[in-house]
């Protein structure tokens, strides 16, 4: 117990120091101001930061890409409430009862209530993961390559049969992220692998270029084809931020709710804050009294979805720290900016470096309120952010992917790369292939390669090391049952409907 | 009006996941297209796959996963080809693109190549600059005194920052600092 204490204290310095204070309120600043954009997501604005963060200590470089996160959930809220257009998709629900009370005037109770239930569901999440994330650390100690390979698997499988669209779609794009890794030099033989003879190929193509390029240049494209959207024409319209008595008393019970709610959502591979915030919306009109109100300016139906996602990005931490496994395309980000770093996340981090493992839980609690006053007092100004024309924040988002993949390769190959990436990406989008399975797959497929390998190697090339692993044979079914539960589904719904023509 | 309907089930919410990204056409058979065109990958990927060489005494060789992942892509090509289309009208929208928009993606696309193929040889604030203020014109942003000042600024500070604050070397160019 000693050791969790010390951690803590280490952790708490980190947060506390002037820099850690520094990094938390630019990354919640830049991660509220990209929210707020329609079309840009939490993943581009982690993937533009990594260039910065490459020459940090490790600890601040995590407090700051998590700040990002966290605040472009809880600047998302804001474009939804006020223009219908949702910042990011983690923030879709919060337009349904958010944009009709802003259409009576009531704008500025919207945002209120918006970013009270946020600080909230951040603020009590984030006391959940304090317990959960070294409960669920010290288990997976134990866990060898058999159980690892297993438990990445499981992250794949479930990110694909959870995300949005087709799973098959989503499978498919998992492959290939998988098939991409496979690029360049193998680690374990030293055989090169589809480099056609390029010397550019042999490291591989960095993360940063997929990251970037898929979802970054890809947001860029429908950017250009949106460019003529509304934008806010005056800031001055928000109206009054106070809530009455009753406003505060109609929020207590979605906050005590759908912060739990929200968190194990998010600790679950695949599903993220999206999910959670349509999940917790549905719950909320479901055992609501009046659920004749909802989409037409409710309290609840507003502050449901906003305490939901914002408990979802903590739990999204819980195996991320935990298990060094990402359940999520913008953790997988995060996971491979700090693989860069020379850091592996994993069940040794909280023992081995609980400057970073606390330091960014302790972060969390300074950053939530640094968002507070950003999204409350501060709102009306920040809320010009919106009036940015289109064109100029397209060029800007172009350099930055250009500038982040030159940064770390200093070659132009490199940027070609990117651009093909942003095509690739583009094209996704256009045929319903969700890109958050490929970045995973990308990042998992090159660790569960090694982990199948040094598995294989130690059972001599058996697979029944898979079964007689207790740990990897649990881990291995509920894989197969991720998978299969949807195809089961599919054909049940089809036979019913047969049933029901014929 | 809200403009996603929430029916209280599991299937209609994912369907609304889905649609809350975008934009009402379909191809009959775009899945048949993609799956022809992701089957020719698997071909191409497991030809090369069954060329790495592979070494004695290694229970699995660097050849196995590439392998797998081939076969793999093949089956779920083949599914896909065979599969209906389930994409949301919101989906099926985002596939259909006015064409005067689908010229100006390729128009930027050919100055990001432009910008990329001169960055090392006119050097990174010139380039910036230039990129910034013709890609932002050509969007439709007329205001060019803002717009000039704006690509001017921003390469200048980032190409200060970098160079100087973070060590990371933006190719100077033609320009002396």
């Amino acid at each position: 117990m000693d050791g969790v204490l010390e951690g803590i204290v280490s952790g708490l310095q980190v947060a506390f120091s002037l820099q850690g204070i520094l990094f938390v309120l630019i990354g919640v600043f830049i991660g509220t101001f990209i929210g707020m954009l329609p079309g840009l997501g939490p993943i581009s604005a982690i993937a533009i930061m990594i260039p910065l963060t490459y020459g940090m200590d490790p600890a601040l470089a995590l407090v700051l890409m998590a700040g990002v996160y966290y605040g472009a959930v809880f600047g998302g809220s804001t474009s939804s409430i006020l223009l219908n257009a949702p910042g990011i998709s983690g923030t879709v629900a919060t337009s349904f009862d958010g944009y009709p009370m802003a259409q009576q005037g009531k704008a500025g109770k919207a945002l209120a209530v918006a970013a009270i239930s946020s600080f909230a569901g951040g603020t009590i999440s984030v006391i959940l993961l304090m317990i959960f994330a070294p409960v669920l650390a010290s288990v997976a100690i134990s866990f060898g390559p058999p159980a690892y390979f297993a438990l990445m698997l499981l992250g794949l499988t479930a990110i694909a049969s959870l995300s949005e669209g087709s799973t098959l779609k989503a499978l498919i794009s998992a492959v290939v992220g998988f098939m991409i890794v496979t690029i360049g030099i193998d680690p374990q033989t030293g055989t090169a692998r589809f480099t056609f003879g390029s010397a550019n190929l042999l490291d591989g193509i960095d993360f940063l270029v997929i990251a970037l390029g898929l979802f970054a240049l890809a947001e860029v494209g429908y950017l250009i084809i949106n460019r003529k959207q509304k934008g806010m024409k005056n800031a001055k319209e928000i109206g009054s931020l106070k809530l009455t008595k009753e406003d505060a008393k109609e929020m207590g019970g979605p906050i005590s709710r759908h912060s739990i709610l929200g968190f194990i959502i998010g600790i679950l591979p695949g599903a993220g804050a999206t999910i959670a915030s349509f999940i917790s919306y549905i719950t909320e009109k479901r055992i609501s009294k009046k659920p004749e109100e909802f989409g037409k300016g409710s309290v609840k139906g507003l502050a449901a979805p906003e305490v939901s996602n914002n408990a979802a990005t903590s739990g999204a931490f819980v195996p991320l720290l935990s298990l060094g496994i990402p359940g999520s395309g913008t953790t997988a980000v995060m996971l491979g900016a700090l693989l860069v770093m020379g850091i592996q996340p994993g069940p040794l981090l909280m023992t081995d470096r609980p400057e970073i493992f606390w330091g960014v839980i302790a972060s969390m609690y300074i950053g939530n309120i640094f968002l507070l006053i950003l999204n409350l007092p501060l709102i009306p100004y920040i809320a010009r952010v919106l009036t940015i024309p289109r064109p100029l924040l397209i060029s800007m988002v172009i350099m930055f992917s250009v500038i982040g993949v030159y940064s770390i390769s200093f070659n132009t190959f490199d940027l070609y790369l990117l651009l093909a990436f942003g095509v690739i990406g583009f094209l996704m989008r256009m045929f319903a292939f969700p890109a958050p399975p490929f970045i995973l797959a990308f990042i998992l497929g090159g660790m569960m390669e090694q982990a199948f390998r040094q598995s294989m190697t130690i059972s001599n090339g058996s697979l029944m090391i898979f079964i007689e692993n207790k740990i990897a044979l649990v881990l291995i079914i509920l894989s197969l049952l991720s998978f299969l539960y949807p195809i089961y589904q599919s054909y049940r719904n089809k036979k019913r409907a047969a049933r029901e023509v014929g | 009006m809200p403009l996603y309907e929430v029916n209280g089930n599991a299937v209609g919410f994912i369907r609304i996941l889905s649609m809350a990204k975008g934009g009402l056409f379909m191809l009959q058979n775009v899945n048949r297209k993609a799956g022809i065109i992701l089957f020719l990958v698997a071909m191409v990927y497991l030809i090369f796959s069954y060329q790495l060489p592979s070494y004695p005494y290694i229970p699995v060789d660097a050849d196995f996963i590439p392998k797998v992942l081939g076969w793999l892509l093949a089956i779920l090509s083949v599914a896909l080809f065979f599969a209906k289309d389930q994409d949301s009208e919101e989906q099926k929208k985002k596939r259909q693109i006015p064409k005067k928009d689908a010229i100006a993606i390729l128009v930027v696309m050919g100055m990001v190549f432009v910008y990329i193929l001169l960055l090392e040889i006119i050097g990174f604030v010139m380039m910036t600059a230039l990129f910034i203020y013709l890609t932002s014109w050509f969007l439709g942003y007329d205001r060019h005194v803002t717009n000039a000042v704006v690509s001017v600024l921003f390469p200048v500070i980032l190409y200060g920052i970098f160079n100087y604050l973070l060590q990371i070397h933006l190719p100077s160019g033609i320009l002396p600092v």
